[in-house]
């Protein structure tokens, strides 16, 4: 299921030095931001438990370091060898469709997953300005270690079925996610934020006033699992189906 | 053996000379600008490049027709006006600069066509003013067509059609001066980001990042430390030129908002949005200047 | 070569594909063997669109490919021996040439990896850059490193999309070398060119391919002789042209001559007839005929012939 030629070969495809520091940079912002609520004595009305929960940890971390990292890795993960004419290479090789979809969203998940980590695990801690978090963090790492995947595989599905995943996908964040769930509690189903902040809040031990997502943890998860589950079929699928554009 | 004869011809096969009209820069810049706004849209383009653009602007317009049919089926609640009705356009109108921005001179550059243009009687800065005049056009069309749609669907609504013109008439200007100035200031920074790249995918990741990911990040940090990070404002396009078209329509923020926190004066918004249209030009002269083409 | 026996190693059963309602290949069908063909076109008139077709990378909207018996749409396995060397010239640009190439030997899983790959960039003498990375090469360096890579699982079939863009002359002259050397050790290459020399100088077997449809396909000699209906060219030198000349006008197979320095161009409409008729006319003349040659048997005249028809 897994070929390591290909995983390596896309470590050195997406990390590229100067990528690779602007993905660090960006999983810095969260971090930067729970450094000023901690050093600004003025917490206002929010205590540290509510703001890590809900304003670091599910509208930083899960509402923009998550999706938009994913995105950007996950389309890239394939996306850079359509536009570029090196996914012949890895095509016309005696190695099942499948491998490849599989071996990608293997890469795209992990460096979507150190990014998005290093962006929760300390915001999370400096959020919490040293009171206890009832495994806040930890189940934040968990749930967007989930999200992830689930992102990466839809947006990798995107990337091969579309020449245009990137705005697709960013469609998807920001107007389905940003907008429309928010209008409309009925698409929550819909929403892989919605299944991060679900799973997120079945492992926390805090109260419903703290942290209270729109999506029992179940639910998330039965949801996030057929979502993806969906996403990698379809990508194994359109992989198969994929053929080269006009010579141009 | 012969001596090989040094010879060379010339042979008529019928190239002449053009000596017709010569229609000019002026010309020259009008087809450009037409060709730009046409592909904007995904006119004259493949299927394919119609449906990203045509499915953000109608996004755009949902806003305006959920106030019409609020006031048709409920009441005269008010939900979107002239005023405020940047804040329910701006995902969209970011969206579309991602996506298109990158289009709009990406192409050229990718496929190194600048050179065709820059030999022909089109000076770089013609060809600057052609590419961002149609895309500060196209912006214009997607921050005035849903209020134009708006007004005239309240206008037929109205019971008193005449009354209702009397009573709006003095928006109309200032509708279409910030419809103008977000489109001019938006066109300006986003083709500056876009044209630093000719990566189609890393334009569209960094325009959004301007738009998108500064967002929350201000609107954040305003909350999280007031005397620091109400400048944070300043970082985020959407804050800065709502705060703009608040100043246009000589109306206040809401309270509790990002801008009220920050309690700055209203006119700081439309100079930071200024600033930022002026650096975003000079950034794109400076990048047409140097390219080699 | 293989043996007549043996099934072709390339199949094509009427395969047409289409875009929309543009149609990019109509109803070619063509079978062949080992040695080299040449896939000969105008831009745009479906080389590029069959090639893909063979190599799996186009589904035939009507019609089926084979490769080695196998079908070519959807079937990875096939890969095993077969090579493709794409036309563009995009490579991994942060992999020397070395990895490159070791990286496809790895994607075959050959039991060998790093003999089968100093093997295959020694075929493309490639040695010395090797150990660049490939972003930094010229054209034909991509180009060669992109056939050692088609080469290092010593594929049974190659198919090249017009490997000859950006190869100097000594390069061109070293890669239809190769090329040659491989169809007598029994593959069979199919490459695609709009370059009438390239395919004159390299292939045995031609397919001429004209807005999508198969024009000719076979030994271009034998497709110029086939031609009858058009007027063919003969350069002679005999005894005493000028006699010659006079008598062959005479000949109703001829239509023109003409006294060129120490040659006369003769024009005939009929092949068949004129060569027929040609001793027998010098005979009862009685001139002796040194040598007769057509003077316009290159694949360009076929190709501006079959192309204006």
């Amino acid at each position: 299921m897994i070929d390591a030629t290909i995983v390596r070969l896309t470590m050195r495809q997406l990390l590229g030095q100067k990528r690779t520091l602007l993905m660090l940079g960006f999983a810095m912002i969260p971090v930067l931001i729970a450094l000023l609520y901690r050093l600004n004595g003025d917490h206002r009305a929010n205590d540290p438990q509510e703001w890590t929960a809900q304003v670091a940890l599910g509208r930083l971390v899960v509402g923009l370091t998550l999706p938009f990292t994913a995105l950007v890795f996950g389309t890239a993960a394939l996306g850079t060898e359509f536009e570029d004419g090196t996914a012949v290479y890895l095509l016309s090789k005696p190695i099942p469709r499948s491998t490849i979809v599989m071996s990608k969203l293997l890469v795209a998940w992990a460096a979507t997953c150190v990014v998005t980590l290093i962006a929760a695990i300390p915001s999370g801690y400096i959020g919490l300005s040293g009171e206890s978090g009832g495994g806040l963090v930890a189940a934040f790492a968990v749930a967007v270690i989930a999200g992830s995947l689930i992102y990466c595989a839809a947006f990798l599905w995107l990337s091969i079925a579309t020449s245009r995943a990137l705005i697709a996908g960013l469609l998807y964040v920001f107007i389905w996610e940003g907008v429309v769930v928010n209008l409309f509690r009925g698409v929550r189903i819909l929403s892989v934020r919605q299944y991060t902040l679900g799973i997120a809040g079945q492992l926390a031990n805090v109260s419903e006033r703290i942290f209270n997502p729109r999506l029992e943890g179940p639910q998330a998860l039965l949801l996030g699992a057929i979502v993806t589950a969906v996403a990698i079929f379809l990508a194994f699928r359109a992989l198969k189906r994929w053929e080269i554009g006009e010579a141009s | 053996m012969q001596q090989a004869e040094r010879s060379g011809n010339i042979y008529d096969l019928g190239y002449r000379g053009y000596d017709g009209l010569r229609l000019g820069r002026k010309h020259a810049i009008a087809s450009l600008y037409f060709y730009t706004l046409r592909s904007a849209f995904g006119l004259g383009r493949r299927p394919g490049s119609k449906i990203i653009p045509m499915a953000i602007a109608i996004i755009a317009l949902i806003p305006a027709a959920g106030q019409l049919a609020i006031a048709a089926l409920v009441s005269d609640v008010e939900v979107y006006t002239p005023s405020n009705y940047f804040a329910y356009i701006e995902v969209p109108v970011a969206l579309f600069c991602a996506a298109i921005a990158p289009e709009i001179c990406g192409r050229d550059m990718r496929q190194r066509t600048l050179s065709l243009y820059f030999s022909r009687a089109l000076h770089r800065r013609d060809y600057i003013l052609a590419k961002l005049g149609a895309f500060a056009t196209a912006l214009t069309v997607l921050t005035l067509f849903p209020q134009a749609v708006l007004v005239i669907g309240n206008g037929l609504a109205s019971k008193d059609l005449w009354g209702y013109v009397q009573d709006n008439w003095a928006e109309l200007p200032r509708t279409i001066v910030s419809g103008l100035f977000i489109a001019a200031v938006v066109a300006n920074v986003s083709l500056a980001i876009a044209t630093q790249t000719s990566r189609r995918a890393y334009a569209t990741i960094a325009v959004v990042a301007w738009f998108l990911v500064t967002f929350p990040i201000g609107g954040i940090l305003v909350e999280v430390s007031h005397d620091t990070g109400r400048y944070a404002l300043f970082l985020s396009p959407f804050e800065f030129i709502h705060g703009a078209t608040l100043w246009i329509f000589n109306a206040s923020p809401g309270a509790d908002t990002s801008m009220d926190l920050a309690g700055f004066p209203q006119w700081v918004y439309p100079l930071v949005a200024l600033a930022y249209g002026i650096v975003g030009f000079a950034f794109v002269v400076r990048r047409f200047d140097r390219i080699s083409a | 070569m293989t043996e007549p026996g043996a099934p072709p190693a390339i199949e094509c059963d009427h395969v047409s594909r289409w875009y929309g309602n543009i149609v990019a290949v109509n109803d070619i069908s063509f079978s062949l063997r080992a040695g080299i063909t040449g896939l000969l076109g105008p831009n745009g008139a479906g080389k590029s669109t069959m090639l893909h077709m063979l190599a799996g990378f186009l589904q035939p909207s009507a019609g089926a490919v084979r490769v080695l018996g196998q079908p070519a749409w959807g079937n990875p396995e096939m890969y095993r021996q077969v090579g493709l060397v794409p036309e563009r010239e995009a490579v991994y640009p942060f992999l020397t040439g070395y990895e490159f190439v070791l990286d496809s030997a790895r994607l075959h899983h050959l039991p060998d990896p790093e003999d089968a790959t100093l093997r295959a960039i020694r075929m493309v003498e490639l040695e010395d850059a090797m150990g660049r990375a490939t972003g930094g090469y010229s054209k034909g360096m991509k180009q060669r490193i992109k056939i050692a890579a088609a080469l290092v699982h010593e594929p049974t079939v190659l198919l090249l999309d017009e490997p000859f863009n950006g190869a100097d002359p000594r390069q061109r002259l070293h890669l239809m070398s190769l090329l040659r050397e491989m169809a007598a050790a029994g593959k069979t290459i199919v490459f695609s060119s709009h370059i009438l020399e390239e395919v004159e100088r390299l292939a045995e077997e031609v397919l001429v391919i004209v807005s999508g449809r198969l024009a000719a396909s076979g030994d271009f000699r034998e497709i110029r002789r086939l031609m009858t209906d058009r007027p063919h060219t003969f350069t002679v030198r005999a005894s005493d042209n000028r006699r010659l000349a006079a008598s062959l006008v005479a000949d109703p197979s001829v239509y023109g001559v003409e006294l060129q320095g120490s040659e006369l161009q003769v024009r005939t409409s009929e092949f068949a007839a004129f060569t027929m008729a040609v001793a027998g006319v010098a005979r009862r003349s009685g001139v002796t005929i040194f040598e007769m040659r057509p003077t316009d048997e290159s694949l360009e005249s076929v190709f501006s012939y079959l192309v204006k028809r």
